[in-house]
């Protein structure tokens, strides 16, 4: 038996190595287990084409955290953010919507489309500011539990009750929309593009098995535009060398504080020990011990793998089971010989360097669903495409390309066939999408990766392939997340925490879980119970 | 304000009758105008075809709230609610059927041919539904609380909720906040394995609405029926004579405690002067003095079409203009020469007495969801989701002897068509509702004396609901309690001084249960006294 740690961490994605980062910053003997023989998890980088580095799963950094990236002082660890900009909508007309980072080119553009589109336009940033002010600070609080008459919990509730009524009567009008509605309801009622409309409601379905016109969107449309809420630079952009560098600075600046990483470390077991978490088996059969374990993997790993049902309570396990994952998304990465052409804007140009998102209208992005709801991937998927080398030369050989293409919809779970017969034609129907716009595409593919909501699951460990532990529903947020009662990082187990995108505030390249459960975590330990076994 | 004032109520429906009732009763002199030649709004019997005489539109009472109908003495109206027993009879395609009874053993009973495991789940579910009622009964009764200055009565109300609430337990707590935004179909999952049991449930939670059930808050829907009526499959009982025989009823019991009530008179104008009302011009020109305005007419109507919109809060009319209200659901009426026979009642069944409720057709959640999908692009449903019942084996009096009547809501039916317009499309709509009828009953189609069609633009055109929602406006998460018609006036005052709403699209809204009336009734008395 080797030797005792404070904190082993399971799973070395960026949430994992965040929380390891912090708490070893608070001077704890922390190790990080990694299945794989590279860290990162989602966020990670990997040349699965001699000369291209592909941002395999998550391509985009969208709302990490800038408290993160200013304690840990990732920019001295290598982290670079270089600003994605804008989306390029092409539309089968022959026109596009062409939506940039300076705001007053875009309402150019979208006058184009509508002059009353323009102007709603102005009005709309205006109004989702305060909405994004009211919920970030959410984003780095545990949340309160409803049902205790505690102190602690109504001091919490009261403070956001306050909070919303302090918001002007519009703003709480705005809110509650934006809590309960569908984007697609939610957009309608401010613009009449279409175009516009789709492309902007995209982002309230990314992660979940849910429609555009489907009720809760509206919140996870607020989730992704808090990303583009403070100014271009720090929010939605690449990283250079891909998102495995995100994940590589964290990991140096948890080793610098003292954290031990271990890659190929599988887990295959969870130590319990008198009711308490007591460290951990890996499948090599070594066994490592420790006063905590924080799990950054999801509920279904943490608690019907790497525990005995006996371990854990009969509610809060069926709890477990009916937490939602429902993979709704795929990823296609081509090495490109040359840049896509499309046919509404032909030739190279700034078009290209920010985000291609194919999502030409309402009624397009609500069939797509529609085919997933009956267990078949869209026949005319949402896909939004990136061509990071254009941005960071170092990802691709000279003149050379890649191409990272997210696609939604392809469900876990097909009404026929599985997806290891599918995968190729689910790749074909994606590149087919693409060419219907830029149809120089088949022709200039060096190389391909496609992966199914399978695939996620298997090499990544993300359940039913979905990319944020679980799915962004109403039910499944806040104080409901992941299991009604233990939202708040802490386990039936004594000792083991949760840290991953399973717990509030939910997914995306963030990091706020793995902080916030540092904090719960170091408190914890801080009190006198865990001092005194901490000692022992 | 003086009591004995004149307030006008515009529109006869349900819920207006009953804020006449209790207006006359608190010493006003409330005077009801109804558009057309006899009240009844959305409640009314017609003959449709010479002898058959048909609950035209809402075919089933949501139930009356208890309260209502108690002050109101319905009954000495000669207005008799017949409750059927079983409440629905679920038919599927492949032959298999279930009974939905009073009593839940008794449906369960049926059930374990299906599935032990369901049928042993079906009164702990039951159970549920009571608890969620128990507590969520007075919230349809109340006026939704102001949220910058709630009242003593605000808090109060709010105080015995959260007593309500915390009555449910951790876990029975939990389980509502989760279940509120769910999907209908992820909820009746969680309780039922049978396609049959879980699409007749979840259908409570899309009835009338623009949800599928996998859009998520249908279970919000759902929950707020069975606060209304906590049997899973919801109320099926009518009254002998139609639904007419009720708002008959209630407009006697408002005129004998001296309300007025004037038909053939349709409101054209509220005049305002200052922010107050000031009168009402009616279509013939007359023009009537008042000092108070209650509408029971939908708010777009009220707001757009009966005033001049210039004389509005802009802030209000855009809220009142996102509100969401177009029509998803159509009507069939049809006359027929004998009783259609389903094989899936097996013999030893009593099969006037099986037929007696409402009949769902609409076999599976996939099914449903597929009726649903067909709305979402501007087109009926190719094989609609039915909700179905032949009064005519309790109330004979409806047809000729031996002869009955078949009154169907058809859903899906979006008021915006994609191709064509309803009123070239009417026909179709009707042949496909025979057909999908036709699977269940072959014989039925060898029966039909006369169909009647009723779109959703006719909704609109004879009965006034603007967009030819059957609810007035949408029931949604986010057009509910506190934000229904819309956020900030949901207590049914209106910007306008002397203007208030009654109706549907009002909290809590939804179906024949009078709650939107009685609320409206108590805050109108309040604020003119």
């Amino acid at each position: 038996m080797s030797q005792h740690y404070d904190v082993i961490v399971i799973g070395g994605g960026h949430n994992g190595l965040v929380n390891a980062a912090y708490l070893a910053k608070a001077g704890k003997k922390v190790l990080v287990l990694e299945r794989r023989h590279v860290l990162g998890g989602a966020a990670v980088t990997e040349e699965i084409i001699p000369g291209f580095l592909f941002s395999v799963c998550s391509y985009v950094v969208s709302l990490l955290r800038p408290e993160i990236i200013r304690e840990l002082d990732l920019p001295r660890h290598g982290l670079e953010i270089l600003p994605l900009d804008g989306t390029f909508s092409p539309m089968p007309s022959g026109n596009y919507l062409w939506r940039m980072n300076d705001h007053a080119k875009s309402i150019r553009e979208i006058r184009r489309h509508s002059r009353v589109d323009a102007e709603a336009y102005d009005e709309f940033s205006k109004m989702m500011t305060p909405m994004c002010r009211f919920v970030k600070p959410l984003l780095s609080m545990v949340p309160p539990d409803p049902t205790t008459l505690n102190p602690k919990d109504l001091k919490q509730l009261h403070f956001l009750l306050q909070r919303f009524r302090s918001l002007s009567s519009d703003e709480r009008y705005t809110l509650v929309q934006l809590m309960t509605m569908s984007s697609a309801d939610f957009l309608d009622q401010w613009f009449e593009t279409d175009v516009l409309k789709s492309t902007m409601s995209a982002s309230g379905i990314i992660g979940t098995f849910l429609g555009i016109r489907s009720p809760g969107t509206a919140y996870v449309l607020l989730h992704h535009y808090m990303g583009e809420i403070d100014g271009a630079f720090r929010s939605w952009g690449f990283s250079r060398g891909g998102t495995g560098a995100i994940s590589n600075a964290i990991a140096s600046a948890a080793r610098e504080a003292g954290a031990e990483i271990r890659t190929k470390a599988p887990v295959a077991k969870i130590l319990v020990k008198h009711g308490r978490a007591a460290g951990v088996v890996l499948q090599s059969g070594e066994e490592i011990s420790s006063s905590v374990v924080s799990s950054s993997v999801d509920p279904h790993l943490t608690f019907e793998k790497f525990l005995e049902p006996s371990e854990l309570p009969a509610d809060f396990l069926e709890g477990v089971r009916r937490y939602k994952f429902r993979g709704s998304s795929g990823k296609v990465n081509l090495a490109l010989d040359a840049l896509p052409n499309f046919k509404c804007l032909p030739g190279p140009g700034a078009h290209l360097r920010g985000a291609i998102s194919i999502s030409p209208g309402m009624d397009y992005m609500e069939r797509a669903y529609d085919d997933a709801k009956y267990g078949h991937y869209s026949r005319r998927p949402y896909i939004d495409m990136v061509i990071p080398s254009l941005t960071d030369p170092s990802v691709a050989p000279p003149g050379k390309h890649v191409l990272s293409c997210f696609v939604q919809y392809a469900p876990y779970k097909l009404a026929q066939g599985n997806w290891d017969d599918q995968r190729e034609a689910f790749g074909d129907n994606v590149i087919n999408t693409i060419a219907e716009h830029a149809p120089n595409i088949k022709n200039i593919i060096i190389g391909r990766q496609v992966l199914t909501p399978l695939d996620l699951e298997r090499e990544f460990g993300l359940t039913q392939g979905n990319i944020f532990q679980g799915e962004l529903s109403l039910e499944q947020l806040f104080f409901l997340r992941p299991v009604p009662g233990w939202a708040y990082y802490r386990t039936p187990v004594r000792n083991l925490y949760m840290c991953g995108s399973a717990t509030h505030p939910g997914g995306g390249i963030m990091g706020a879980n793995g902080r916030i459960a540092s904090q719960v975590i170091l408190k914890a330990w801080n009190s006198a119970g865990s001092r005194a076994k901490a000692a022992n | 304000m003086p009591i004995g004032q004149r307030v006008v109520l515009i529109g006869g429906g349900h819920n207006a009758l009953i804020t006449a009732f209790y207006l006359a009763k608190g010493g006003f002199k409330p005077l009801v105008l109804e558009r057309r030649e006899f009240v009844g709004g959305g409640a009314i019997t017609e003959e449709f075809h010479p002898g058959f005489r048909a609950s035209t539109l809402a075919h089933t009472v949501g139930p009356l709230r208890a309260d209502v109908a108690r002050d109101m003495q319905v009954e000495k109206f000669d207005c008799q609610i017949l409750h059927p027993d079983p409440r629905v009879f679920a038919p599927a395609p492949d032959g298999r059927a279930l009974l939905f009874y009073n009593d839940h053993a008794k449906s369960a009973g049926g059930i374990a041919r299906l599935s032990a495991k369901d049928a042993a789940k079906y009164s702990q579910f039951a159970e549920v539904l009571e608890e969620i009622a128990a507590v969520f009964g007075q919230l349809l009764s109340i006026t939704p609380p102001a949220i910058d200055k709630p009242t003593p009565e605000d808090l109060w109300n709010l105080f015995k909720t959260g007593r309500g609430i915390r009555s449910l337990g951790k876990q029975g707590m939990f389980n509502l906040m989760r279940w509120g935004p769910m999907a209908a179909a992820d909820f009746v999952a969680e309780f039922f394995e049978t396609e049959l049991i879980r699409a007749v449930i979840a259908a409570r939670g899309i009835f009338g609405t623009a949800l599928g059930p996998w859009s998520a808050g249908s279970t919000a829907v759902l929950l707020l029926r069975a606060a209304a009526d906590p049997h899973p499959v919801g109320s099926a009982a009518f009254p002998r004579g139609g639904l007419g025989a009720l708002t008959y009823a209630l407009a006697e019991s408002a005129k004998q405690a001296g309300a007025e009530i004037r038909t053939n008179a349709g409101v054209q104008h509220i005049r305002i002067k200052d922010g107050a009302v000031a009168g009402i011009v009616l279509s013939d020109g007359e023009e009537i003095a008042i000092d108070a305005v209650v509408s029971g007419v939908d708010p777009k109507r009220t707001f757009f079409k009966l005033l001049d919109p210039t004389s509005l809060d802009p802030t209000f009319a855009m809220r009142i203009r996102n509100v969401r209200a177009s029509g998803n659901v159509a009507k069939v009426n049809i006359a027929l020469g004998g009783l259609p026979s389903f094989p899936a009642l097996d013999a030893n069944e009593s099969i006037l007495k099986a037929l007696s409720g409402r009949i769902h057709i609409g076999p599976e959640i996939d099914y449903l969801e597929r009726a649903f999908d067909a709305s979402k692009y501007g087109e009926f449903s190719a094989a609609p989701y039915l909700d179905v019942t032949i009064p005519t084996i309790l109330d004979p009096s409806l047809a000729p002897d031996g002869k009955h009547v078949l009154s169907a809501y058809v859903q899906f039916a979006p008021y915006k068509l994609k191709d064509g317009t309803w009123d070239t499309r009417r026909r179709e709509l009707g042949d496909t509702v025979v057909k999908t009828l036709a699977a269940y009953a072959p014989n039925l189609p060898g029966l039909i004396e006369a169909i009647q069609v009723i779109t959703p633009l006719d909704l609109e055109t004879i009965y006034g609901f603007t967009g030819g929602h059957i609810f007035h406006t949408e029931l949604a998460l986010d057009q509910l309690f506190t934000m229904r018609p819309v956020l900030d006036w949901a207590r049914y005052k209106t910007p306008i001084r002397g203007l208030y709403l009654c109706g549907s699209g009002t909290h809590p809204g939804n179906g024949l249960t009078g709650a939107s009336g009685a609320n409206a009734a108590r805050e109108i008395i309040r604020d003119l006294r």
